[in-house]
């Protein structure tokens, strides 16, 4: 182990050359200045430690009071939570607000046959209407809807005139809405093609989802089909082993002639 | 070795029931689910086990549908025999492969106990049944004052309840009833698998018909209120020619689910209908298919129309099925109307209600009741109908057809209907109509007019701008 070689000097010797050294100083050197005492933060002055003060308002609250005409889509009120639900024709939003489904006057009420606890907003046709409506009684409706007819009233008597194409395929600017293809090997019948929404010239889905059946009428008309395969008869199974012998040889095919060493070649 | 063959089916359940072939050999069990057991009573011995014979001879063999196991033979079960497994795949194969002891003989003591205690309890309520009978037969045979006839009544109506119950308490914890129901061989006629149908019913399928009404608001549009207490099921008849040869197919029928929306094409047709009661005895019905969404521009708001409205159609535990469209003359007041709706109008909600005509009055029944010798109380059966109540007093169609209130379509108001004729709803269905790529055909073909008109929104004029002071705007 090491010795200590040095000493510290006493507290003596410390103060004697202190006062050695006092004799050489120029200025007086201050004696027993007083003590200013220094605070620490004790508080945080920002952020979350002083509790959030009150924010703007959101300017929530019933926009519409009792008995006011509203149209759909008016705000009746806004709300956090669910303090009033929706009753009859008024929806709730995706904050919960309240709005009118239907033209007429506000109604705020309670139903306890419908909810023992829950304040209703709801919207009555006349003035002197009341909601809730008493019990079992047929709810009042509107219909909101007026009849128009329809642009282009013929679809069906095109469809039976199918046998006689138009000679003007050209679209007209009186009657853009419908345009005739000439018969084509494809399409031995023509097309009748109309404007669908997205301005396409197509036909309806519906004659879309019955061409296969349209084709397949046609040929048997012909004495021929357009199935690859006959009817499906549940439990036939010669014919099931017929076509997957075909599916088989077609699969082993598509091997031989794409695939075929690849696949050996992992295999080994 | 009997023992050997006897744990069979557990070994089965605890391997892939497919692989039935492979011998295994086990260690022999003295128990084994009881399942099993409840069902040797009555099944036939089982064909051989399934192992796969030529395709040739396929066609000709005849399947047990309590024994197919395999996906092959129980398609073929299907298709061939047109007839549906019985139980589960496991229980099948365990049962295609097990030894048929009678059910009595069975050598399972605690199983043998279990039967014995249960036929002792049947024994007793079949002695309380005897009594009840009597003691009502004596009750009957009173006679009373006037003016405490409704007491009476009470008492004696009050007394077949108990009856009814104690005909229910007798075989319900019989094993082979409650095997027999769940694989819906149950017999209508008899009291217990009526009340388990009702429960089963009640359970879940009622359910959600009451959802789909009270919120699809079926009631209280149409009618105030209905406590359903029996099932309906409804089907359209598929018109559809044969692909092969076009002539028309046997129509096969599709279930509609409550409150589905069927295609106009599908419900061109008359529907049949399943009406199932949980009660016994014929009673008589009217049925009324009402829609409540018949748009009405001028009053911008909805009428009703009525599509069908029938009346005397009888039905009873073991009789549901009422095709509408083959109804006599004597019933049908307004025969099936498509359910249409135009483009762009809301969807439409086409009610079947079933209503109960009125029964014969109280004192009525009585003195029928007391005329007809009681003979079949006798019997100590429980399974025996023992009451048989009048179906009810019938309607007069062709008086119904001259009153103009209830011959029109539209306008019909079905409330009006149940309150002049005294009718009680029992039951309640519901499918829904809106324009589709085949109404305009469906419409054409029933003549009805209007097939080319369209709704649309009308305007709604906004609110007058609310302009505030001129300062806010500089």
């Amino acid at each position: 182990m090491t010795t200590r070689t040095l000493k510290a000097p006493s507290m003596a010797t410390l103060a004697c050359l202190e006062s050695a050294l006092s004799s050489l100083r120029i200025t007086q050197r201050p004696t027993a200045l007083p003590r200013i005492p220094q605070r620490n933060a004790s508080h945080q002055a920002q952020g979350r430690a002083n509790k959030a003060k009150q924010g703007p308002g959101k300017r929530l609250g019933a926009k519409k009071t009792g008995g006011e005409y509203v149209i759909p889509g008016n705000i009746i009120f806004k709300q956090r939570g669910t303090h009033w639900f929706p009753g009859d024709h008024c929806f709730m939003g995706r904050d919960h607000t309240i709005h009118a489904g239907v033209p007429g006057y506000v109604r705020y009420y309670s139903d306890p046959a419908r909810h023992p606890t829950r304040k209703f907003i709801g919207l009555v046709f006349e003035k002197d209407q009341h909601l809730p409506q008493p019990t079992h009684a047929a709810r009042r409706r509107h219909l909101g809807l007026l009849a128009y007819q329809m642009p282009d009233p013929a679809p069906s008597d095109a469809l039976s005139n199918l046998d006689a194409p138009s000679t003007n395929p050209a679209i007209t600017p009186s009657q853009p809405t419908t345009i005739t293809l000439k018969p084509t090997s494809n399409n031995p019948q023509g097309l009748q093609l109309s404007l669908r929404p997205g301005y396409q010239y197509r036909q309806s889905n519906h004659e879309i989802g019955q061409a296969a059946e349209r084709k397949e009428a046609a040929a048997q008309a012909k004495g021929k089909t357009t199935r690859a395969y006959d009817d499906f008869k549940p439990g036939d199974r010669f014919a099931a082993w017929r076509k997957s012998a075909v599916r088989i040889a077609r699969n082993n095919e598509r091997k031989a002639m794409g695939r075929g060493n690849k696949g050996k070649a992992k295999a080994k | 070795m009997a023992m050997d063959k006897m744990a069979r089916p557990l070994t089965q359940c605890l391997q892939c029931s497919r692989h039935t072939h492979k011998a295994l050999h086990i260690r022999t069990f003295s128990t084994t689910p009881p399942s099993r057991l409840e069902v040797e009573q009555q099944t036939p011995p089982p064909p051989p086990p399934n192992d796969a014979p030529p395709p040739a001879q396929q066609q000709q063999q005849q399947r047990d549908p309590y024994t197919v196991s395999t996906r092959h033979a129980e398609t073929q079960l299907l298709h061939h025999q047109r007839r549906v497994p019985i139980g589960s795949r496991r229980r099948r194969a365990a049962m295609a492969s097990t030894t048929q002891i009678p059910f009595s003989q069975l050598p399972y003591q605690c199983f043998q106990e279990a039967r014995a205690y249960l036929k002792e309890d049947r024994d007793e309520k079949l002695g309380a049944i005897q009594q009840q009978r009597e003691r009502i037969e004596r009750l009957r045979q009173k006679s009373v004052p006037p003016e405490y006839a409704w007491r009476h009544e009470n008492r004696v109506r009050s007394m077949l309840t108990s009856l009814e119950e104690l005909k229910i308490q007798a075989d319900i914890n019989d094993p082979i009833v409650k095997k027999t129901f769940e694989d819906g061989q149950g017999d209508m006629s008899k009291p217990i698998y009526r009340h388990l149908a009702d429960k089963q019913w009640r359970a879940y399928k009622r359910l959600i018909l009451m959802q789909r009404i009270t919120q699809m608001n079926v009631i209280p549009d149409v009618l105030p209120t209905i406590d359903p207490t029996v099932s309906t099921d409804l089907a359209f008849p598929i018109m559809k020619p044969s692909s092969i040869d076009n002539t028309p197919r046997l129509p096969r029928l599709k279930r509609i689910q409550h409150g589905d929306f069927v295609d106009s094409a599908l419900s061109e047709n008359a529907p049949t209908l399943y009406i199932q009661p949980y009660d016994k005895g014929t009673r008589l019905v009217t049925i009324a298919v009402v829609n409540a969404d018949v748009p009405n521009v001028e009053k911008d708001g909805f009428d009703y129309r009525c599509h069908f409205l029938a009346v005397n159609i009888p039905i009873s535990p073991t009789d549901t099925r009422v095709q509408l469209g083959q109804l006599g003359d004597d019933q049908v007041v307004l025969p099936w109307l498509p359910a249409w709706a135009q483009k762009g109008a809301p969807y439409q909600r086409m009610s079947v209600f079933i209503l109960q005509q009125a029964q014969q009055s109280r004192s009525q029944s009585q003195a029928q009741a007391q005329s007809q010798p009681q003979s079949q109380s006798q019997s100590p059966s429980v399974n025996t109908a023992t009451d048989s109540t009048s179906p009810g007093i019938p309607l007069d169609a062709a008086a119904i057809r001259d009153e103009p209130k209830y011959s029109t379509r539209l306008g019909f108001k079905l409330r009006s209907l149940v309150d002049r004729f005294a009718l009680q709803p029992v039951g309640v269905d519901l499918f829904r109509t809106k324009w589709d790529g085949s109404m305009e055909g469906v419409m054409q073909r029933a003549g009805i007019v209007g097939w080319d008109v369209e709704f649309k929104r009308k305007r709604i004029e906004p609110l007058p701008y609310a302009r505030k002071e001129g300062g806010r705007y500089r």
